[in-house]
């Protein structure tokens, strides 16, 4: 689960990570006082979006940013700085450790930059001097003692509220390191441990089975690799995937029934693709539900549907019977359902 | 290869809805489950294997040669070092949304006792040719033959399995869809590769992670004979969104579709676009 940044500087705090100061809403006005006003949105690239603006007039730029959409934001006092630098823990799947990641040209897509500095930290022994050290010689910033302090900090974060990523992007210096920017996405296996944190920073968890994608054919499979090579397919020959929804194993009716009602739902969509393999899933079940959805969604949205596996022939015979077609082959479907759909 | 008609399994979570369920279903298969753990649920019985609320009362009674997982993911991981503690040296977890990082921990700690753990997050593993199942895999898909299948995902490896029906299957081990698991692409790779029962190996990848990346160096430096056709999902997966496997996400730009078709491709390894042209490939 991602946090949103005001979140993830919530925590920052709590361990000791600078932040720059906040600034109530109610105090501010547009009297010339320059001031950050970042719109508090999951998704990134934020800043070539103009949607974080540095802003003597904090209200204007607040009244432009809700036209667009945005109903959360974090206003904080601006911080003067030249060089932007980033730092990260992600984890190394190979080695079962955590990687520390850094680079001293932070602010733009870390991706691109071929000289990043990684260095691997067991689990088993957790952060040490030496690691932070070989950090140090790399960035050339501020005092040990102030990094050592940060990277202990962003490594407790990651154990002990079970991460997937922390992240400061761009992180400065300004007589000691300040996150401008958080980053923390938590492992969603790992939220049931941390049921107070949740609520303290209010943040709901929830189990989002469905991935919106931005095309018009909806995708329904059970198992994320069925599902994601159905949908890769329905693109590959052409068409254009509306979403990703894994029904998981063994769904009953009712959960098959709410997951078209939500696909059904996506604006402009023209048709479903459903692929079933039944192993712990019963194809007599994922039929049922289809069936008992048919009279909420519109009718103009065609199904496409193939079914295998665990009682196949009861599925279609409960389908066929409601005069859905159904298909044996996947290519071939996949292929009619793109080219009726252009 | 991992496990035939002889090896002695323990079934951990014995008496849950999944436990029972794919208990019963590997004894109709024919693996010799000999004993199931529970804790406070000693001196019962499923499918007449007696239940013990301890792996240690399980091993004092019985010979075990590997253990599978269905425990809850809240306590899986206790149950894994409970197999390792007690000298379980193949353990298969089943169990799905286990804590990432306390897995990561005890997995290592399984390592430094020398046990193998495949999974978590798995539909385990099947030898049709010894009528060996440390699964929940639907056998209908399966027949005894000559393809290796390894794979990151479930239902797309019963789906690729059952198109491969006419060649039969040697091993089929499903590896898992967490990002840190116990056995990985490689090393399932090398098992198969020395497994006689092997001709030729498939690999169903996806995007997340670097498994299929290190797949291919190796078998560009020659250190894998056999022939392998690899399929991997999420070509036209949106990046850093989760899709439906927690290891299926693209951070910092590892693990792309693009950087794993590359590295297939340069190494020689034929790459089907769907899952259903696997069979025209081998």
């Amino acid at each position: 689960m991602k946090l949103y940044e005001y979140q993830g500087k919530y925590i920052f705090k709590r361990y000791g990570i600078n932040v720059p100061n906040q600034i109530d809403i109610d105090s501010i006005s547009d009297k010339g006082v320059k001031v950050v006003v970042k719109s508090q949105i999951l998704e990134g690239s934020r800043g070539k979006r103009g949607l974080v603006r540095v802003t003597d007039k904090p209200l204007e730029a607040i009244d432009e940013l809700k036209k667009q959409g945005i109903d959360k934001f974090l206003i904080e006092e601006y911080i003067e700085h030249d060089k932007e630098l980033y730092i990260a823990l992600i984890m190394n799947r190979d080695k079962a450790s955590l990687s520390l990641v850094s680079s001293s040209n932070g602010g733009v897509d870390i991706e691109s930059q071929s000289s990043i500095f990684i260095e691997d930290i067991s689990l088993d022994r957790g952060v040490k001097d030496y690691d932070i050290i070989k950090l140090y010689k790399y960035l050339k910033i501020g005092r040990f003692e102030q990094l050592s302090a940060l990277v202990r900090a962003l490594y407790r974060i990651y154990t002990d509220l079970d991460c997937e990523l922390v992240e400061i992007n761009p992180l400065v210096y300004k007589d000691d390191f300040i996150a401008l920017d958080s980053k923390i996405i938590l492992d969603d296996n790992a939220l049931f441990k941390h049921s107070d944190l949740l609520k303290e920073i209010s943040a709901e968890s929830k189990l989002d089975r469905m991935v919106r994608l931005d095309g018009y054919i909806g995708i329904i499979g059970n198992g994320a690799g069925l599902t994601m090579a159905t949908m890769d397919m329905v693109n590959i020959y052409g068409g254009k995937a509306a979403d990703f929804y894994d029904i998981g194993g063994g769904a009953t009716a009712d959960e098959v029934r709410s997951a078209l009602l939500e696909v059904s739902s996506i604006e402009g969509i023209k048709a479903i693709v459903i692929n079933i393999f039944g192993g712990i899933t019963r194809c007599d079940e994922v039929a049922e539900g289809i069936v008992s959805a048919l009279d909420s969604i519109d009718k103009n949205i065609k199904l496409y549907v193939r079914l295998t596996g665990t009682n196949k022939e009861l599925g279609y015979k409960i389908l066929n019977d409601h005069g859905i077609k159904t298909y044996d082959d996947v290519s071939s479907m996949i292929k009619a359902c793109v080219d009726a759909n252009r | 290869m991992l496990i035939d008609r002889d090896t002695r399994v323990l079934v951990q979570g014995i008496t849950g809805r999944e436990g029972s369920f794919h208990t019963r279903h590997m004894l109709s298969y024919g693996t010799k489950i000999v004993a199931g753990v529970t804790p406070f649920k000693g001196g019962e019985y499923i499918e007449n294997i007696p239940v013990y609320d301890t792996v240690y009362e399980a091993v004092s009674n019985h010979k075990i040669d590997a253990s599978i997982i269905f425990v809850p993911n809240t306590r899986a991981v206790d149950a894994i070092y409970e197999a390792v503690d007690n000298d379980i040296k193949l353990i298969v977890v089943i169990t799905e949304h286990i804590p990432v990082i306390d897995f990561a921990r005890s997995k290592l700690y399984a390592k430094s006792k020398g046990a193998r753990i495949i999974g978590p997050n798995c539909p385990g593993i099947i030898v049709p040719k010894e009528r060996a199942l440390l699964g929940i895999m639907p056998d209908s898909a399966f027949r005894e033959g000559r393809i290796g299948i390894i794979s990151r995902s479930g239902t797309l490896t019963y789906e690729v399995a059952n198109s491969l029906r006419e060649y039969g299957h040697s091993t089929v081990i499903g590896i898992g869809g967490d990002p840190i698991i116990g056995t990985d692409l490689l090393e399932a790779v090398h098992m198969m590769d020395n497994d006689d029962d092997t001709e030729e190996i498939v690999v169903i990848g996806e995007i997340g992670g670097d498994m299929e990346e290190r797949l291919a160096e190796e078998y560009k430096k020659g250190l894998i004979s056999k022939k392998i056709v690899a399929y991997i999902a999420g070509l036209t997966a949106p990046k850093e969104k989760r899709m439906g496997h927690a290891g299926a996400v693209v951070y910092l730009g590892r693990g792309t579709y693009e950087s794993k078709i590359k590295a297939l491709n340069e190494a020689g390894i034929k790459v089907a676009k769907t899952p259903y042209e696997i069979k025209d490939l081998l």
